[in-house]
C-alpha cells in the first residue's frame, strides 16, 4: 500500500469511494487507520482498506529548532530549571499528532512573567520520564543533577518540573539525599497539559520562580492552593501527598502547614524557615532498595511478610489501621507472631497510619499494645510514603541504628511537631 | 432594495447550532439552565497557547489576555468536568445517535472513524480554553424549490458557558450551559437568494424538530455567511428567528454593494439586529486552531449503530401531516396531534379501533377539556391517560362501552377511579344522558332535570349520583 511511505506531517491526497480527501498525516496508534488532519482543522480516520489511491502532495518539513537565547537581567536572580518529564514537560505537536518534550521556549511561552521574576540561566534535562516509571536511581540522578547548581554561587535557586503521580516520593528522597541545603528548590507540576490555555502550569511556574528567588533554603512542592488560578502554596517536601487524581490542587499538606503562600509578585512567609546560606551542600544518596510498603486490610494473610523476607527485604512499612492496629490474637489472621518473627530475624518493621491524617498512638487499645511488644517502630504522624523512603535511606547506612534514626529528626524540618 | 441576485453573484451559506435534549456531552450532568444562586464560584485565567507553527504571536496574545480574570458560577448540577478539573468522560451516546439521525435525514455520509477535537477558544466561554467538537458526517443535501443545497458537514460539539456580566478586569459565566450537546450543521455556499436561504433554514429546522432536540428561545442559533461578486465573505451571527432572514440578507447585500463601490471590503463577523440590519462585531477569525482531545479515544461509528439509527428514523412534520390527513382528520386535529407530539400514540391506537376522529380527540381535545374541568394540569392528565390506558378504554368500545362513553370514562379515570369501575355501564349512561338532556332542553332548573333523569333510570341510580353529575354538567 502506498500509505506505507507516509510520514507524520506529510500533506497527502487519499481517494476513497466517497470522496477525495486532502490533509496532513498524523501519528496513528492504530496501524490499520490513517489519521488525517483536514484543511478545516478536524481530524478523521480512514481505514487502509478503504483507500483506493494515495499520493503524497508534499513531504513534511523537518521542524527547525530555534535556539532560544536566554536573556539576562543583572538586577534579577538566576534560576536553573530541571525538567524530568510528566504532563508539565510534554506537549502535543498538532502537526504530527505526536507528543514532544517541552523546551525552554515552551516554558517561557507558558509563563512569560518568569522573565520578570528571574533569569532562567539554564534548562537541564537529566531524563524524561512519567513519574510512575521512576525509581530510586532516578531520585539519585536528580540529586546529582542539582548538586553542581547548589554549589554554583551564580545560581540562586532551582525549579524542578515533575510528573504528579509520584512527585511526593521524589520530594522526600531529595530532602534526605541533599544535606545542608543552601538555597531554595521548588518542585512543581501541572495537572492540565501545557498545550491548553487553561493549563495550571503557568501559575505553578510563576510561583515556583518566586519561591526559587526567595530566601527559603528548603525543598518545597509548589502548587495551586485551591481550584482558583489565584495563588500557590509552598508545601513542605516530606509532609505532602497527592490526594486527588485530577484537580489542580491535587497536592495537600498532611499534618503540617504551608511554608508560604505565593501569588505572582508576592510571597507571604507563613512560618519560620531555614534561610539561604553559604553552606556547602553534600549528597548522601546511599539507599537500600529492598524496602516496601504494605497496607494492612481486614482478612489479609500475614504470610506476605514471609514472602518479603524470602525475597531478601530488609525493611517494611506497615500502614496500620486507626491509631496503630493490625489484626490481632482474636482475629482469624493474627499478624503479631509473623511480625515478631521477622523483626527477630533482623527485618526492620515500622508502622504508619492508613488514615493518612493524624498521629499513631499504640497505647489506647490493647491490640496496639500487643503490636508494640513485637518490636515494631511506630512512626507517629509520618506519612507512609515519607516513611518508606526514610527507611530505605536509613537502611542504606550500615552503621546506623535504624530505630534511633527512624525516630530522629534527621532533616532540617522536624518530622514531629 | 430590489437585487438581481444572479447578476450580483450572491452566495449564501448557513451554519445552524441546535441544542440536543440529552445530558451533557462529556459528563453525566443534566442539561439544566439555572437562575438561582450558585453553590460557589471559581476564579481562573487563561494563558497564551504555544503556537503550532509560530504563526501566532504569543507575546501579543499574552498581552491581550493578561490581567483578565474569569469567574465561573458553579451549581450542584455541575461536576469537575465542566470545572476543567477532571478529564472528559465517554461521549454521550444518546447525543451521538440524535446527530446520526439528523445526518441520515439529510442523506449525509457518516465518518466511520473520527476524532474529538479541541477548538481553541480563549474568551473564557470554556473553562478548558477550548471547545470539544467532532465531525460526524459530510456531504448531504437539502431539497429546495430552487434546487439542492449541499450540507458540507455535521458536527457534534459542546455548548459554551453563559456570560453573566463583564467589566474591565473580569468576566463572569455560569457553568450550567457548558457542555450541553450541540449539533452544528454547515451548508455549502450554494444558496443563491435570501428566499432560498429562509427555505433551507426552515427545512433544517423541521428536521431538527423531528428529532430529540431542545425547544424554545436560545436553543437554536443560526449564522449566515454572505458574499457577492467582488466583496468578501461576511458572517452574520445570532438569528433567533428565520422571519428576519430575508430582510437581513437584503440589507447586507446593499451594504456589501457599497463596500464594493468604495473598494473597502473586509472579512468580518457582524451581529444581527432586530430591525434587519447588522452591527460589526469583530474581524473574521483565522482558520480554527484545532488539536486532538487526547483524553478520549478515537470515535468509531459502527455499521451496527448506523443501522440501528436508520431503523428508528423519526418522521418529519410534513410526512406526519400527510400521514394523518390520509385518515380524514380535519386540520385542527392534525395540528393538535403534531403540536402535542402524539403521532406515535395515534399510530398505536389506530390499530385498536377504526375510528380516527375518536382516537384523535381522545389524545387531544378530551384531555384538554378534562384537565380544565378537573382543575388539573394538562401534563398531569396526559400522564394519567397515557397510550396504555387509552388503549384499554378504546378496546372496550362496542363491548362494555359505546363511543359516546369514552370521554366520560377518561374523566373518571383522571378522578382516580379504576378502569373497570369507570367503565360500569350505568354510570356512563347516566352522564351521557344528563348531558344530552341539558343540550336538548336548556335552561331548566336543577330540580326539573333531576326529576327527568330519575324518571328515566327508574331506581337504577341514586339521587345523590344524579345530583353529582348534574352539578358537574350544569356548572
Amino acid at each position: 500500500m502506498k500509505t506505507k511511505t507516509f510520514a507524520p506531517g506529510d500533506r497527502v491526497a487519499l481517494q476513497t469511494k466517497s470522496k477525495l480527501w486532502k490533509g496532513y498525516v498524523l501519528e496513528s496508534h492504530d496501524s490499520e487507520v490513517i489519521l488525517l488532519k483536514l484543511e478545516s482543522g478536524y481530524n478523521i480516520g480512514i481505514r487502509e482498506g478503504e483507500i483506493l489511491d494515495a499520493k503524497v502532495l508534499e513531504k513534511a518539513k523537518p521542524k527547525e529548532k530555534k535556539e532560544v537565547v536566554l536573556e539576562k537581567n543583572t538586577k534579577l536572580k538566576n534560576v536553573v530549571i530541571i525538567i524530568t518529564g510528566g504532563t508539565i514537560s510534554s506537549r502535543l505537536d498538532p502537526k504530527s499528532g505526536g507528543v514532544i518534550p517541552t523546551d525552554a521556549e515552551d516554558i517561557l511561552n507558558i509563563a512569560p512573567e518568569i522573565k520578570e521574576i528571574c533569569n532562567v540561566v539554564k534548562i537541564d534535562t537529566p531524563f524524561m520520564k512519567f513519574s510512575e516509571d521512576m525509581d530510586p536511581k532516578d531520585w539519585r540522578k536528580l540529586a546529582e543533577t542539582c548538586e553542581p547548581y547548589l554549589n554554583d554561587e551564580s545560581v540562586d535557586g532551582i525549579i524542578i518540573t515533575h510528573g504528579t503521580d509520584t512527585l511526593h516520593y521524589t520530594s522526600v528522597a531529595l530532602s534526605f539525599f541533599i544535606r545542608d541545603l543552601n538555597k531554595p528548590i521548588a518542585i512543581t507540576y501541572s495537572q492540565r497539559s501545557i498545550d491548553r490555555a487553561s493549563t495550571d502550569a503557568a501559575l505553578n511556574l510563576i510561583c515556583s520562580a518566586e519561591y526559587a528567588t526567595s530566601d527559603i533554603a528548603e525543598i518545597a512542592l509548589i502548587g495551586h492552593k485551591n481550584s482558583d488560578d489565584k495563588s500557590c502554596i509552598a508545601m513542605p517536601a516530606k509532609r505532602v501527598r497527592k490526594l486527588h487524581t485530577s484537580r489542580r490542587d491535587a497536592f495537600k499538606i498532611v499534618n503540617d502547614t504551608p511554608l508560604a503562600e505565593i501569588t505572582s509578585g508576592k510571597i507571604k512567609i507563613l512560618k519560620t524557615f531555614n534561610a539561604r546560606s553559604n553552606k556547602k551542600p553534600k549528597l548522601d544518596t546511599k539507599f537500600q532498595e529492598k524496602v516496601s510498603l504494605i497496607k494492612v486490610h481486614p482478612g489479609q494473610d500475614p504470610s506476605i511478610i514471609e514472602y518479603y523476607e524470602q525475597q531478601g527485604y530488609k525493611g517494611l512499612i506497615l500502614e496500620t489501621t486507626g491509631l496503630g492496629q493490625v489484626p490481632g490474637k482474636s482475629s482469624s489472621t493474627n499478624w503479631l507472631p509473623k511480625i515478631k518473627k521477622a523483626i527477630q530475624n533482623g527485618m526492620v518493621i515500622c508502622a504508619t497510619a492508613q488514615t493518612i491524617y493524624g498521629r499513631l498512638n499504640p497505647n489506647v487499645y490493647s491490640s496496639g499494645r500487643e503490636l508494640q511488644k513485637t518490636g515494631i517502630i511506630f512512626l507517629e504522624d509520618m506519612l507512609s510514603e515519607t516513611a518508606l523512603i526514610k527507611l530505605g535511606w536509613v537502611l542504606g547506612h550500615k552503621n546506623w541504628n535504624p530505630k534511633e534514626k527512624m525516630l530522629e529528626n534527621v532533616s532540617n524540618r522536624l518530622d514531629k511537631k | 432594495m430590489e437585487h438581481d441576485y444572479k447578476k450580483i453573484g450572491l452566495k449564501i451559506g448557513l451554519e445552524i447550532h441546535q441544542q440536543l435534549n440529552t445530558r451533557k456531552l462529556f459528563c453525566d450532568c443534566p442539561s439544566i439552565l439555572r437562575n438561582d444562586e450558585p453553590e460557589y464560584t471559581v476564579e481562573r485565567t487563561l494563558n497564551p497557547v504555544v503556537g503550532e507553527t509560530g504563526e501566532i504571536d504569543v507575546a501579543a496574545a499574552h498581552e491581550k489576555m493578561k490581567n483578565k480574570t474569569f469567574i465561573y458560577q458553579v451549581y450542584d448540577t455541575n461536576c469537575l468536568v465542566e470545572l476543567d478539573e477532571s478529564p472528559p468522560g465517554k461521549i454521550n451516546i444518546d447525543a451521538l445517535k440524535i446527530v446520526l439521525q439528523i445526518a441520515e435525514l439529510f442523506k449525509c455520509k457518516i465518518f466511520p472513524i473520527t476524532q474529538v477535537m479541541r477548538k481553541t477558544v480563549v474568551d473564557g466561554t470554556n473553562t478548558s480554553g477550548f471547545q470539544r467538537t467532532v465531525l460526524v458526517a459530510h456531504d448531504g443535501y437539502v431539497e429546495t424549490g430552487e434546487g439542492k443545497v449541499g450540507i458540507e458537514t455535521i458536527a457534534l460539539e459542546e455548548d459554551s458557558a453563559r456570560k453573566v456580566s463583564e467589566d474591565e478586569k473580569t468576566k463572569t459565566f455560569k457553568l450550567d450551559r457548558l457542555g450541553i450537546p450541540l449539533v452544528e450543521i454547515t451548508t455549502k455556499p450554494e444558496i443563491y437568494s435570501p428566499g432560498q436561504g429562509k427555505e433551507v433554514a426552515l427545512k433544517i429546522g423541521e428536521v431538527l424538530r423531528a428529532c430529540n432536540v431542545k425547544r424554545g428561545i436560545g436553543t437554536i442559533r443560526q449564522d449566515v455567511n454572505i458574499s457577492i461578486k467582488g466583496s468578501k465573505r461576511v458572517e452574520i451571527k445570532g438569528f433567533q428567528d428565520t422571519k428576519m432572514m430575508v430582510k437581513t440578507i437584503d440589507t447586507e447585500i446593499s451594504r456589501q454593494e457599497e463596500c464594493v463601490e468604495n473598494g473597502e471590503c473586509k472579512n468580518e463577523v457582524r451581529g444581527a439586529l432586530p430591525d434587519g440590519s447588522s452591527k460589526f462585531q469583530r474581524p473574521m477569525p483565522g482558520a480554527a486552531r484545532m488539536y486532538p482531545e487526547t483524553d478520549v479515544p478515537l470515535l468509531k461509528i459502527s455499521r451496527e449503530l448506523i443501522n440501528e439509527v436508520k431503523k428508528n428514523l423519526p418522521k418529519l412534520v410534513s410526512e406526519h401531516k400527510s400521514y394523518l390527513s390520509e385518515f380524514g382528520l380535519n386540520d385542527e386535529l392534525v395540528k393538535l396531534i403534531l403540536k402535542q407530539g402524539k403521532v406515535e400514540d395515534f399510530k398505536t391506537l389506530s390499530k385498536v379501533i377504526e375510528s380516527p376522529e375518536l382516537i384523535a380527540k381522545s389524545l387531544t381535545l378530551f384531555q384538554k377539556e378534562i384537565a380544565r374541568k378537573e382543575g388539573k394540569s394538562l401534563i398531569e392528565v396526559n400522564e394519567i391517560l397515557n397510550a396504555h390506558v387509552l388503549e384499554a378504554i378504546l378496546e372496550e368500545v362496542g363491548k362494555k362501552i359505546s363511543k359516546n362513553d369514552v370521554r366520560t370514562v377518561m374523566q373518571k379515570v383522571v378522578r382516580g377511579e379504576a378502569l373497570d369501575e369507570a367503565m360500569e355501564k350505568s354510570d356512563v349512561d347516566l352522564r351521557e344522558e344528563v348531558e344530552k338532556l341539558v343540550r336538548e332542553k336548556p335552561g331548566l332548573s336543577t330540580g326539573a332535570y333531576m326529576g327527568l333523569v330519575m324518571g328515566k333510570f327508574k331506581g337504577k341510580v341514586s339521587g345523590k349520583e344524579v345530583a353529582d353529575v348534574l352539578g358537574e354538567v350544569l356548572f
